[in-house]
């Protein structure tokens, strides 16, 4: 499906999205990504063509709001795949135009489903379009295992750039870069403490599902990719918190990136300050540009009730996901897996 | 190539000056890495990176004639003799011959790399003879023609070498930091027969894993670190634990991580397993007496002592 030519092409675009390792204060590392989701949607092509899931018939689809959409609409571009991407209305304007631009089918789902939101009314729209054809393959990014088996390069890059890593801090969608990532450092540092950062009102870590305002965070099912045994801290940080941090890092260093970035440092920095002599690596998955009408304009935030006067100095510790909530909450999560510490009955309790 | 002081072997010379040569190489005990990398074309090789031991060696005294053919004692080391050929074929002295007398230290089959380095032996005892100096990626590629596959200590510089094509994959362009190891046998009574034990067929997941402790391998020898390197050493072996278990391994790990050290390098293909250590190390003793009766409650015995 490759030429010489087209494989040079390929890795060269690949190559402007690759990570830069920034010294962001104290002992803090930023692996800033221009954007992050290009690697892991190339692996998980790469990995259906090496175990020929996929031929040059088949059409790609996925469901997504946000990057991996983008990601994987640059990807089957250069390898001249159909694409299809089943999105709901965050996907705002500037993104979809973009994947369309990239010859994408973008499919909107109109409403949220009564259980699991719009990402359940996205998984549904996209069962049925799967069954009109055989030729579609699903990548399902929350539960492929390419996607956190995408991250050796990256943690290569980490470990050469740095060196001995004591703690890997990321935000938590779909579980690939954090859960990755970690995976591979721990094969050198098996006691390097990893730390989760979620939103209030996602599954991901028990919080009870509500609407979220943040997207690239969160989630409202539990991804296969998300190994909560491989989880130390769990911090729950609000929209406003995320985009006021944004702000600051970008006030701070110059560094213009998303919210989610912007929330990886706030816990990261907290996180160093706590931990001074220890090597702290946080994962910034994508640059500013898409958000220069919201996080970056005053006006938008107002008007949202996103506005912050001031960044939280430390976060509020908890015992339990229930009890996160009214601003950044921190909990020690212990390695544990998820129903250790979920229970459905209290979880229910909580949802009425 | 031939040095001018000896141009009587040359095919168009009836003229020989008979002058002995000798050659000399270490061992190895276990790598400090075995993998398979994509190289600058994407394709994927199987590399290594030997754990260099001066403990032991080979020796070789090579007393030339022109008889074209080569005796090599003992006369089992069969992949002597055809090293000896592909020299003389470097050479292009096609009447060469003579005797190659080997004298070794190294146990066979462990994973020191006997056969390795009785082949370099040889063919620097014969470059010796003809005032010739191998260029160390030309003895590489000479050694893993000779045995199919080569372990990489010809090289005094730290690579990461495809052993099975004879090229070096990545050049550090400086020597390994300096480690003290304890070496031990996990099983004194087995074996490996390195052309008979099938390659590791690696899982893509692992294939990244590589990747990671490539990176890592990088950092460790530009900086010269060695808690660094031992963690690499440690992570390599436990991927291939999957393909040549080692006995008792999990258990000597354990003992290992109790006394604090670097890591560890196992042999790849054969059964000694080191333990590293900071030569700096102010506990260096006390660890090492820690280790070696942890080891003994194993039934593993500490075979040896060295500093790289």
């Amino acid at each position: 499906m490759f030429t010489s030519d087209t494989r040079e092409i390929h890795s060269a675009i690949l190559n402007l999205y690759r990570s830069r390792l920034v010294p962001v204060g104290g002992n803090v590392t930023a692996a800033v990504f221009p954007f992050m989701k290009i690697f892991p949607a190339d692996f998980c092509l790469r990995r259906a063509l090496a175990e020929q899931r996929i031929d040059s018939r088949s059409i790609i689809i996925e469901t997504s709001s946000g990057n991996m959409a983008l990601g994987l609409a640059i990807v089957s571009k250069l390898y001249g795949f159909s694409l299809t991407i089943v999105t709901d209305y965050a996907c705002d304007g500037f993104l979809r135009r973009r994947i369309e631009d990239l010859g994408a089918r973008v499919e909107m789902v109109p409403a949220p489903a009564a259980i699991g939101g719009y990402q359940q009314a996205r998984l549904d729209r996209l069962n049925e379009i799967r069954a009109e054809s055989e030729d579609h393959w699903w990548l399902n990014q929350y539960a492929n295992p390419a996607n956190p088996g995408s991250y050796g390069s990256f943690a290569a890059q980490l470990v050469e750039g740095v060196g001995h890593i004591d703690c890997l801090v990321g935000t938590v969608g779909s579980g690939g870069s954090l859960c990755g990532t970690a995976g591979f450092l721990r094969e050198l540092f098996p006691e390097m403490t990893t730390v989760a950062v979620d939103t209030f009102g996602s599954v991901l870590f028990g919080q009870p599902e509500e609407p979220r305002k943040i997207r690239g965070m969160g989630n409202s099912i539990l991804p296969a990719n998300l190994d909560h045994s491989a989880i130390d801290e769990v911090h729950w940080v609000s929209a406003a918190e995320a985009y006021k941090a944004a702000r600051t890092l970008h006030q701070k260093t110059s560094l213009f990136c998303g919210g989610t970035s912007g929330a990886a440092w706030m816990v990261a920095r907290h996180w160093a300050i706590k931990n001074p002599r220890a090597r702290v690596v946080c994962i910034f998955p994508d640059d500013g540009y898409r958000y220069t009408e919201t996080i970056y304009n005053d006006e938008y935030l107002l008007g949202q009730r996103l506005w912050l006067p001031e960044l939280p100095a430390a976060p509020r510790i908890v015992e339990h996901p229930l009890d996160a909530g009214q601003g950044w909450s921190c909990m020690q999560w212990g390695r544990r897996g998820y129903a250790e510490i979920v229970k459905p009955a209290e979880h229910a309790a909580a949802a009425r | 190539m031939i040095s001018s002081h000896n141009p009587s072997l040359h095919a168009e010379s009836n003229a020989i000056s008979f002058r002995p040569g000798k050659g000399r190489s270490i061992a190895q005990h276990g790598e400090l890495f075995q993998g398979q990398i994509e190289d600058e074309n994407l394709q994927l090789r199987r590399c290594l990176m030997s754990l260099p031991c001066n403990a032991m060696y080979s020796e070789a005294a090579f007393t030339p004639d022109t008889s074209g053919t080569f005796v090599v004692t003992p006369s089992y080391k069969s992949k002597v003799k055809r090293a000896a050929e592909l020299t003389r074929e470097h050479l292009k002295l096609p009447r060469l011959g003579g005797t190659i007398k080997v004298e070794s230290t190294i146990p066979e089959a462990k994973g020191y790399g006997s056969s390795t380095a009785d082949c370099i032996a040889a063919a620097r005892s014969i470059a010796d003879s003809v005032g010739h100096t191998w260029a160390e990626e030309q003895l590489a590629q000479l050694v893993v023609k000779a045995e199919v596959a080569s372990d990489n200590f010809m090289f005094s510089r730290a690579v990461l070498f495809a052993h099975r094509e004879g090229v070096v994959l990545e050049d550090y362009a400086q020597n390994l930091p300096k480690l003290e190891v304890i070496g031990v046998d996990t099983s004194e009574d087995s074996y490996v027969d390195t052309l008979e034990h099938p390659p590791a067929r690696y899982s893509w997941r692992q294939l990244q894993s590589f990747r990671t402790l490539t990176g890592a391998l990088r950092r460790a020898i530009r900086l010269g670190d060695i808690r660094l390197l031992g963690r690499v050493a440690t992570a390599s072996a436990v991927i291939n634990e999957d393909f040549l278990p080692k006995p008792r391994f999990r258990e000597v790990m354990r003992t290992v991580e109790n006394v604090d050290a670097l890591g560890v390098a196992v042999a790849h293909s054969g059964t000694v397993l080191s333990v590293l250590f900071d030569p700096q190390d102010p506990e260096l003793d006390r660890k090492s007496e820690q280790l070696s009766k942890g080891l003994r409650r194993l039934g593993v015995s500490d075979v040896r002592r060295f500093q790289t």
